[in-house]
């Protein structure tokens, strides 16, 4: 059996035996045990893939847009655990594609929404249209807008704050009231962060990899669908490209690039390009109509389970 | 051949473990020349196939020897939440059709294989560079422990970049501090037990030698021994090695991933160019990514 002293090993001191002493730790063996139990507490344990597939089949779903177009872009629909990008230039519907989704997402799908809304653009009139149209009873209608939960920010570090909130406690709570939460949009992630970055500043690229992870926690640990919302730049051939680099280019695990149609500036036609997706060959195009979300067609559902129009409980 | 069980290579020094020698049955080890105790580093952009290729190795290892496999053990580090079981699962399943033509019967029987291949893969989620570290300090039991364990992925070991860089404030060596424990880890953990270690590196920095413009790099760098893996390669301007030293002395082969070209048929061709300290020249290879994995189109 060792006894500590001083000197017995590198980095064992005076000061560190006494603060050791006091803890009642005296022998290396001892040592060795807090050792054990601190990586018990910190490592991360491995799962056995299996498992992890069985967990993955019974919790992934996927929540329909309520557009067909864009469901058949994204292979049905939002997935749940991961981070879908919606990138377009400003004007070009992201916004009103958010929205719709949250409108379907609540009243088609009567699950819980969260919004966060960095821009000052969620107006909660527009939302009441939207669901005016799909259905004329009043309770309706207000039951869907209260599945529809705002937060405002307006900067990064609250939004840091306010990811980390819903993290610990604000999910959970919300759960618990009946609905269940199954989306989260972040509208626009790349408002609280283009200002951030550039220049000589490492605090950006830290803040926008922060922001990255915790939405990739919360979508695979409360099995959410997170659709975030950026701004494009033109590449160096005078391409349009999403915004915020090539470090948050691996967060999404879906990206859509919204333009409007040439030559039609004013009306509500967009195309959505698929640039990045583990399902689809890439640059599938889409187009759809930003006024009449929900038309009448039928579209294919892959093997996994789909989130349809559920009954009240 | 297909059937051939995997050949079991002794360590040169006394008192380490047989390890099964992953190569065999798999071209694209042999090809590239990597040896067990070897460090491949998959650099590239987003979507280059890098998580393609990595998917690939890991159904080649896990399946059963029947079907073309190697029936290896695979532990796949996620420091990004970037693995997606589900494609996993579909390569595989594609694999295995592919093993059996005979059409086996039952949805259950091939569910049951699946999932005993799947066995055969831990996955670990590491969220900081400090649990990175602790978590390969606990998997050096299991690599101990288990004989049949002999691929070790890391996707991706430079998640944490940017905020180790943040947090270690003006000096280098605080920044770089986590990432070089966890590269004399790896290092220790090669040679004792033989394994491979892949890992992937996302291409953020841009090559000043290519374009002085508008890039993502701030100032200074650290990584100024890129001297070593200068491409020969310059196509790509973003291939600039950013990580610590630590980290670059222990690779032994590095692999650029880009995209190709389009193919006449529509089908986007990826390429992957790989260096090695131990040979001179740059090895290539094309390949596309289907519906049920890679396929290969190599040239030499």
């Amino acid at each position: 059996m060792v006894i500590l002293r001083e000197g017995v090993c590198p980095g064992i001191n005076e000061e560190f035996i006494k603060a050791l002493q006091s803890e009642d730790i005296k022998t290396g063996v001892a040592l060795v045990a807090v050792r054990r139990v601190l990586l018990a507490q910190y490592t991360a344990f491995p799962v056995s893939g299996a498992d992890l597939y069985e967990e993955l089949l019974s919790s992934t779903a996927i929540l329909s847009t309520g557009n067909p177009s864009l469901d058949k872009l994204l292979d049905s629909g939002l997935y749940t655990g991961e981070i879908t990008e919606l990138a377009g230039s400003p004007g070009s519907g992201k916004s009103q594609v958010c929205f719709s989704v949250a409108v379907n997402i609540s009243h088609q799908l009567k699950q819980t929404v969260f919004y966060i809304d960095t821009k000052g653009g969620m107006c909660a009139n527009r939302l009441l249209q939207m669901l005016q149209s799909k259905t004329p009873n009043m309770e309706e209608q207000m039951e869907a807008l209260q599945k529809i939960k705002v937060l405002r920010v307006f900067d990064v570090f609250s939004l840091l704050a306010c990811l980390q909130n819903l993290r610990s406690n604000g999910l959970q709570k919300a759960s618990v009231g009946g609905g269940s939460v199954k989306a989260l949009m972040v509208d626009s992630v790349s408002a609280v962060l283009s200002s951030m970055l550039g220049g000589k500043q490492n605090e950006g690229m830290s803040l926008l990899m922060q922001v990255a992870g915790e939405l990739k926690m919360i979508a695979k640990d409360f099995n959410i669908a997170v659709l975030v919302t950026n701004h494009v730049t033109k590449d160096g051939n005078g391409h349009l490209k999403a915004g915020l680099g090539q470090s948050w280019s691996h967060a999404p695990r879906t990206r859509v690039l919204l333009q409007r149609i040439e030559g039609a500036e004013t009306s509500s036609l967009r195309t959505a390009t698929l640039t990045k997706s583990s399902r689809q060959a890439c640059h599938l195009v889409e187009g759809f109509d930003l006024c009449h979300w929900s038309e009448e067609r039928r579209t294919s559902i892959s093997g996994k389970r789909k989130l349809e129009e559920r009954s009240k409980p | 051949t297909a059937n051939e069980r995997p050949r079991y290579r002794a360590e040169e020094s006394s008192g380490r473990s047989y390890r099964p020698d992953c190569r065999t049955p798999n071209p694209f080890l042999i090809q590239f020349c990597i040896h067990p105790g070897d460090v491949v580093e998959f650099h590239g952009l987003e979507g280059t196939g890098k998580t393609e290729t990595l998917y690939h190795l890991i159904t080649r290892c896990i399946m059963p020897v029947q079907s073309g496999g190697l029936e290896v053990a695979v532990v796949f580090v996620d420091t990004d939440y970037h693995f997606d079981m589900l494609r996993l699962v579909s390569v595989l399943e594609g694999r295995l059709a592919e093993g059996s033509k005979e059409g086996d019967g039952s949805e259950n029987e091939s569910e049951e294989r699946v999932r005993s291949c799947l066995c055969r893969l831990s996955v670990v989620h590491c969220n900081s560079s400090v649990q990175l570290l602790l978590t390969l300090q606990y998997l050096e039991n299991t690599f101990s422990s288990q004989p049949s364990l002999c691929l070790l992925i890391i996707d991706s070991i430079s998640s944490f970049y940017w905020v180790d860089r943040f947090n270690g404030g003006e000096s280098t060596v605080c920044q770089e501090a986590n990432l070089r424990k966890c590269a004399e880890l790896l290092d220790r953990l090669r040679r004792n037990y033989g394994i491979v270690i892949f890992a992937t590196t996302h291409a953020i920095m841009r090559n000043y030698a290519s374009d002085p413009g508008v890039s993502e790099v701030p100032g200074s760098s650290s990584s100024s021994s890129s001297r070593r893996w200068r491409s020969a390669d310059s196509t790509t301007d973003f291939d600039k090695p950013y990580l610590c030293k630590a980290w670059q002395r222990i690779v032994t082969h590095r692999m650029l991933f880009t995209k190709s070209h389009v193919s006449k048929d529509h089908k986007q061709v990826f390429s992957t160019a790989c260096t090695s300290i131990m040979t001179k020249g740059v090895k290539r290879c094309l390949f596309h990514v289907m519906e049920d994995g890679i396929k290969f189109a190599c040239d030499k």
